[in-house]
């Protein structure tokens, strides 16, 4: 009946309807550096221009390992299609509130350019937010790694829409309680780690489907 | 002999009249702003007079069209003005804020002729003969400054001669006067009287008590004579008013750095009434910038209260700028942290260092693409926004530093006031390196000679050894390891070679 079919498009239209699978708005992901992650990520790749969280009991067990890859290729910018285009500018990659120092060594030898590197250290949550939400926002960083000490599900939705609108990657670290908690991130990745190994979870990847995974790194 | 003062040196003037030719003819142009104490406190409908302290009392110094109507005169008492008329506004004059409008008034000239000078409290004096060109002529030019004195509130007497001197004092005489050759000057000041000169009074009278009263008698009295009872500097000036002898004049300059107040009648507190007077005060400052070709990183905001001392807000800048809408921008995200104490009196805005700015241009797109979301702002401009709202210390970037201790082998950088050096120095080095560093290195406890952290460690690689910095007072010894303990977190330990060997954590590999 013609009178169901444009209720259920009313209700596919709605965008608090998240859908398992979406194939027609799945972009081409960002490599993540591990062939194993990639092939359970939808597009083949860390979701571009969205939010990610991350949830690690301690800082430090390979979150950051994890991510690395990626933020180098964002750093350099090495896109073959960028290059040709005059606006070629790799991207800057912002820290907000991490902690600890990020040491700067380390990094150059993960190949993460220094000059384009910007750490913000908010007093505040508020703040944290706030900060995370104009790098995001301004178009001119590639990725923006925050660690919020809350992150409700309001605060997610904003930094999901700052990520799309800036063309960014949002990073958000958090404790491993917050699974619990709803968020808007586009890919939710659990991580934990033990003397044998790391494990993560995929518990939600808009696009694609929950996954364990053991050692990736 | 004894030579007349006016006494028309004939070899002398023709000779300059002759050099006309070969020697640019200088012009000057006269503004004597005669109302100027009652001018500089800005336009008033109300009846007012500007008093002074002579010998302990209150004088009027002058008095507006209204009150001069009334029967208000200088000279007389306060009191007395106030008994002609009792609704008069009195005013002790203010002579910062006469020099203040003087030189907003040079400021204006400047945009006429490069030489603009302020000679005294109340005549400015530009020299144009360069300019009549440009503006049309000379009848044209005289009207465009009138106009721009009338619109800016001040009434001028306007006179233009050859020499500086005959042009104020033609302006001090109110003779609309113009003279453009200098063989006319004698004429036209021999009916000048002798209060034009702004000589002291004493010399007026006794100049007076010898007959003459008017410039004219004293062209006619003897050189020596008048030099030796009224002093050599008088017979100069006269001489100069001819044109027989050069009046060299230092031309003002506008302040480098822009300094504007905003002075308020009551108190206000009002949110945008604040950011509609800084708009404005800022707007003043890009036109300053503007004319100078100039951009500033910082500023400075002072905000007068009556009682509680003044708040000052800082604002800074990655990149010269000049816009006002930029800066109230900064402005409005500070304000969103910063409280004022109390209601405010009074603004100043202050201009830090200035530097040219050079005019970019628009990039052009060939591929016919255009950027993938479009740019909202630089990352100049996003760190300016975050540091006004959480503190410049909080927004930095870091860089290595050549050097094997890992605590000194980077260091932050501002982004802020400086442009981020970039390091070429991609030396990937074959050893390992943390990304998290603590802050300070953390002596971890210990049991059986083996560090715990969250439990055993377990040694994984390791020692390097590091050694050096005896130069210095924060030499280093230490031995290396990358360490995990059972929640797999991988750990850069170090343990000192030299003092007790107690293990401490200085990093997390994250």
């Amino acid at each position: 009946m013609p009178h169901d079919s444009s209720s259920l498009d009313k209700l596919l239209e709605n965008p608090r309807l998240w859908r398992g699978r979406n194939p027609a708005q799945g972009t081409a992901g960002l490599a993540s550096g591990y062939d194993r992650l990639d092939r359970h990520l939808p597009g083949g790749g860390w979701p571009q221009h969205a939010l990610t969280e991350i949830l690690t009991e301690y800082y430090g067990i390979g979150e950051l390992r994890l991510l690395m890859p990626a933020l180098a290729a964002l750093s350099v910018g090495d896109s073959a299609e960028e290059a040709a285009a005059d606006f070629a500018e790799p991207g800057w990659i912002a820290w907000v509130a991490p902690p600890f120092q990020p040491y700067p060594p380390a990094l150059q030898q993960w190949g993460i350019d220094l000059s384009r590197m910007l750490i913000v250290r908010p007093r505040s949550n508020k703040e944290v937010l706030w900060s995370a939400e104009q790098a995001l926002s301004s178009g001119t960083c590639a990725a923006v790694l925050l660690w919020p000490e809350r992150l409700d599900d309001q605060a997610s939705r904003r930094l999901q829409l700052a990520a799309e609108k800036g063309a960014s990657w949002a990073i958000a670290f958090r404790p491993l309680a917050a699974r619990t908690e709803p968020s808007a991130a586009a890919l939710r990745i659990e991580m934990q780690a033990n003397a044998s190994g790391t494990r993560l979870s995929i518990f939600k990847s808009r696009g694609g489907q929950p996954v364990v995974l053991h050692n990736v790194l | 002999m004894q030579h007349a003062l006016a006494l028309d040196t004939p070899p002398i003037a023709r000779r300059t009249t002759a050099a006309t030719a070969t020697v640019v003819q200088r012009l000057w142009f006269c503004v004597y702003l005669q109302n100027l104490s009652l001018e500089a406190s800005g336009p008033s409908k109300e009846a007012r007079v500007v008093v002074e302290e002579q010998h302990g009392v209150h004088r009027v110094l002058l008095a507006c069209s209204q009150a001069s109507a009334a029967g208000i005169q200088s000279g007389q008492s306060s009191n007395a003005a106030l008994a002609l008329m009792p609704t008069l506004h009195i005013e002790e004059r203010s002579a910062v804020r006469e020099q203040q409008a003087v030189e907003q008034l040079a400021t204006w000239l400047e945009q006429f002729t490069s030489v603009v000078c302020i000679a005294g409290r109340d005549v400015l004096l530009l020299e144009i003969a360069g300019s009549l060109r440009l503006y049309g002529g000379l009848l044209s030019l005289r009207q465009q400054i009138a106009a721009g004195l009338g619109q800016h509130g001040f009434e001028a007497s306007l006179a233009i001669a050859p020499t500086p001197l005959a042009a104020t004092w033609m302006a001090r005489a109110g003779r609309r006067a113009c003279v453009r050759d200098p063989a006319n000057i004698s004429s036209m000041l021999r009916d000048l009287p002798l209060s034009c000169l702004d000589w002291p009074a004493s010399i007026c009278d006794s100049i007076n008590a010898m007959g003459a009263t008017s410039v004219g008698d004293c062209l006619r009295l003897p050189r020596e004579g008048f030099a030796r009872r009224f002093g050599s500097q008088r017979l100069l000036q006269l001489d100069r008013a001819l044109g027989r002898l050069p009046d060299p004049r230092a031309s003002w300059r506008a302040p480098e750095r822009f300094c504007a107040d905003y002075e308020m009648t009551e108190e206000q507190s009002d949110r945008e009434v604040l950011f509609a007077i800084c708009h404005e005060l800022l707007l003043s400052l890009e036109r300053f910038l503007l004319t100078r070709q100039l951009g500033t990183q910082r500023l400075r905001f002072i905000f007068f209260h009556l009682r509680a001392p003044a708040t000052e807000v800082l604002l800074g800048g990655a990149e010269f700028e000049r816009r006002a809408d930029h800066w109230l921008d900064l402005l409005r995200i500070r304000f969103e942290r910063v409280q004022l104490p109390e209601a405010f009196i009074a603004v100043r805005l202050q201009g830090g260092r200035n530097q040219a700015m050079q005019a970019e241009t628009e990039r052009l797109a060939f591929h016919g693409k255009q950027s993938p979301q479009g740019r909202r702002y630089s990352m100049s401009q996003l760190a300016e926004r975050l540091a006004a709202r959480i503190g410049d210390q909080s927004v930095h970037s870091v860089t290595t530093v050549a050097e094997h201790r890992p605590q000194r082998a980077w260091r932050l950088q501002g982004l802020l006031g400086g442009k981020v050096v970039t390091t070429l120095s991609s030396i990937r080095r074959s050893l390992y390196r943390p990304l998290w560093m603590l802050p300070e290195p953390m002596l971890l406890a210990a049991e059986q000679g083996c560090p715990l952290h969250h439990g055993r460690l377990t040694l994984l690689e390791g020692p390097e050894r590091l050694e050096t910095g005896w130069w210095d007072e924060d030499g280093i010894a230490r031995d290396y390891y990358t360490a995990m303990n059972p929640q797999g977190l991988r750990l850069w330990v170090f343990r000192n070679r030299s003092r007790t060997a107690s293990w401490y954590l200085h990093g997390i590999f994250g």
